[in-house]
């Protein structure tokens, strides 16, 4: 046992001393892990965007057959007709302002809504951690920010800034444990319908958020509100948010779904840079292990120094790909929105140990076939080839 | 007299290649005592090579026995064959001794990892064997900074740093000037002379063979002649 860890420093420095070859076999290793991470962070927001929760108790009501904020156009008195449907707990008119419907990186996603509905509006796990809505309250043009989108946007209390045509002041700053809160700025929403006006807005919003009492009967509540609306000159569409999201952003959703199957080629690609690095690596020290054959090393232990050079190109390669990834999110925090919903590349440190622990694990099975052919090599047919 | 250190009795290998049977040693029979210095000799093809690789247990015989010192080394599996390798044979051959990507020190120290010993006893015996040697100066060159006289000198420091009983060489200053083979040669005999360790060196240079205390030849696989060399 201790002779197989003895033998790991000498692996070592064979990687370390043909350092071209093994640098561009970890550059490979650590590109295709950046890739892999980076598509599992993609897909880790969607889940979490997308997949409801058993205490979810939001519904969206939308304009049926609208699915941009700046076609969805409900009026602003069904507030009260949707809090006297049984079950409803709270309702919020909410006008919706992007400043790019398109999929995009860095959208700002204003949320209107009345002065004394903000607490409503916001979900439990929210928490102000700079200013506060009192000042928020205060000011006409003030605004609540999205601890993401603020530090996307480097954006701090007191600041003024300008998104979609709307200037505001940013009195505070909110954390949630919710996508979407994390990711708006919430103003208020007399100052946004009359920011709208030229699109002749008064009076209308774009959505109402709906809060239930009861989790388990959000779809029965959500079909009440579309009935009381059905013959109403604007019917409404009612889902659950983490539904509504999904369907908001069905084209990100789709392009995550196929990113899956990158992130899988990803590891197909570590796979074989480590089988071909090795196979060039074993067929130039034939040599080396017939010498180690002379002094006493048997196949089995050349397998195993084989199966550790495998698993320490795919441990560096991995780290680097992985952690960079990680880093890169971490730091960027990204966040992709569309039509308004925005969904965040979340990873957390165990995307990044998961992806170094897959890469380990390809690097000892490629190198499994090679460690098993020499370790049934005969040291003579080791010498034949020299 | 006592049992001889290596006895040979009909030692035979064949190789098939496709149909064609070669048979490069055939019903050798060869005795060597403790603390002999043995030349062979032989054209090329004559199984030179193929009995020391016998001797050092890397190939195995189609028939006979090979028994060196107690070990009847004909009969032993791969993986103990390996292991008696380790502890009782060094090798020094012609070119290519070092692995290339270790340095001198690496080099020498190789054999030493496989036995439970610890870091600084691995590193007194590297030193001891390259102090033995003479190249304690070049323990952090790597093979292709050291001259042709000097690899071969990492290379019997290698093959003497686990103190084996047995030393074989092929043709170790075949690649080397007259100067440095000089050299190397009195190196071998103060190995077998000073610490009585047992050498079979094949050579193809009569001139080496005044080092070595019995000359034998090698002709199709037999032994022709076993004569004694007055040194
Ligand atoms: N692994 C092998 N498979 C098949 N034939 C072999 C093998 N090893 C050696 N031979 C054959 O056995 C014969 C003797 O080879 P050997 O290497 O022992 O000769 P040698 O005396 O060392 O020659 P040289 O002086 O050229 O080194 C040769 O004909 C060689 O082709
Ligand atoms: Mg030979």
């Amino acid at each position: 046992m201790s002779r197989l860890l003895r033998l790991i420093p000498v692996v070592f420095r064979t990687i370390r001393r043909s350092p071209i070859r093994s640098g561009l076999t970890i550059m490979g290793i650590a590109m295709a892990m950046y890739l892999f991470t980076g598509v599992e962070s993609m897909r880790n927001g969607v889940r979490d965007a997308t997949e409801a929760g058993a205490g979810d108790s939001m519904l969206v009501v939308y304009r049926e057959n609208r699915y941009c904020p700046f076609t969805s156009r409900l009026p602003e008195w069904y507030v009260d007709r949707i809090e006297r449907i049984e079950g409803v707990k709270a309702a919020v008119p909410m006008q919706i302002l992007v400043s790019n419907c398109r999929a995009s990186l860095d959208v700002v996603t204003f949320r209107g809504v009345p002065g004394d509905s903000l607490g409503a509006s916001l979900s439990p796990g929210t928490e102000i951690v700079a200013g506060s809505i009192n000042d928020w309250t205060k000011r006409g043009d003030a605004a609540i920010v999205g601890e993401s989108l603020a530090a996307r946007r480097g954006i701090r209390v007191g600041d003024r800034f300008n998104a979609a045509g709307v200037a505001v002041y940013v009195a505070g700053i909110l954390e949630s444990s919710e996508m979407q809160d994390r990711n708006s700025a919430w103003v208020h929403l007399p100052f946004l319908q009359e920011a709208l006006r030229r699109g002749g807005t008064g009076g209308f919003v774009t959505q109402f958020n709906v809060v239930v009492d009861d989790p388990a009967r959000m779809d029965e509540i959500a079909l009440s509100i579309d009935e009381a609306f059905a013959h109403d000159e604007r019917p409404t569409a009612t889902r659950p948010e983490k539904a509504f999201i999904g369907r908001a952003a069905r084209d990100i959703v789709g392009i995550a779904n196929f990113a899956g199957i990158l992130g899988w080629g990803a590891l197909v690609a570590v796979f074989a840079l480590i089988a071909n690095a090795i196979m060039l690596a074993m067929r130039d020290r034939i040599r080396d292990h017939a010498i180690m054959q002379t002094l006493g090393w048997t196949g089995p232990l050349i397998g195993w120094m084989v199966l550790v050079e495998g698993a320490m190109l795919g441990l560096f390669g991995g780290i680097l790909g992985a952690f960079g990834a990680w880093l890169t999110i971490q730091y960027g925090r990204f966040a992709m929105t569309m039509e308004g919903a925005s969904i965040e590349i979340s990873t957390s440190a165990w995307t990044a140990i998961i992806g170094t622990g897959l890469a380990l694990a390809l690097g000892i099975l490629a190198g499994v076939a090679p460690a098993l052919r020499l370790s049934r090599r005969s040291i003579a047919s080791s010498f034949g080839a020299v | 007299m006592s049992t001889p250190f290596i006895q040979c009795r009909e030692l035979t290998r064949t190789y098939t290649r496709g149909t064609e049977r070669i048979t490069p040693l055939d019903k050798l029979d060869l005795d060597i005592d403790r603390g002999q210095f043995v030349a062979l000799m032989g054209p090329s093809g004559s199984g030179k090579t193929t009995l020391l690789n016998l001797l050092a247990g890397i190939d195995s015989p189609t028939e006979g026995e090979l028994l060196i010192g107690d070990t009847p080394v004909h009969s032993l599996s791969r993986g103990r064959l390996a292991a008696w390798r380790a502890d009782h044979v060094g090798y020094i051959f012609q070119l290519y001794n070092l692995v290339p990507v270790l340095n001198a020190y690496e080099n020498v120290e190789l054999p030493l990892l496989l036995q439970s010993i610890t870091r600084q006893e691995r590193h007194r015996r590297v030193s001891n064997a390259m102090e033995a040697v003479g190249i304690t100066d070049r323990h952090k060159h790597y093979p292709r900074q050291l001259s042709g006289g000097q690899e071969q000198r990492v290379a019997i420091a290698r093959a003497i740093v686990t103190e084996p009983d047995l030393l074989l060489c092929d043709e170790p200053t075949g690649d080397l000037d007259r100067e440095t083979a000089t050299s190397i040669m009195d190196l071998l005999q103060r190995l077998n002379r000073d610490e009585g360790r047992t050498i079979v060196m094949v050579t193809h240079d009569p001139a080496t063979t005044r080092w070595a205390d019995t000359l034998l030849h090698l002709e199709k696989g037999r032994l022709l002649e076993h004569e004694e060399v007055t040194t």
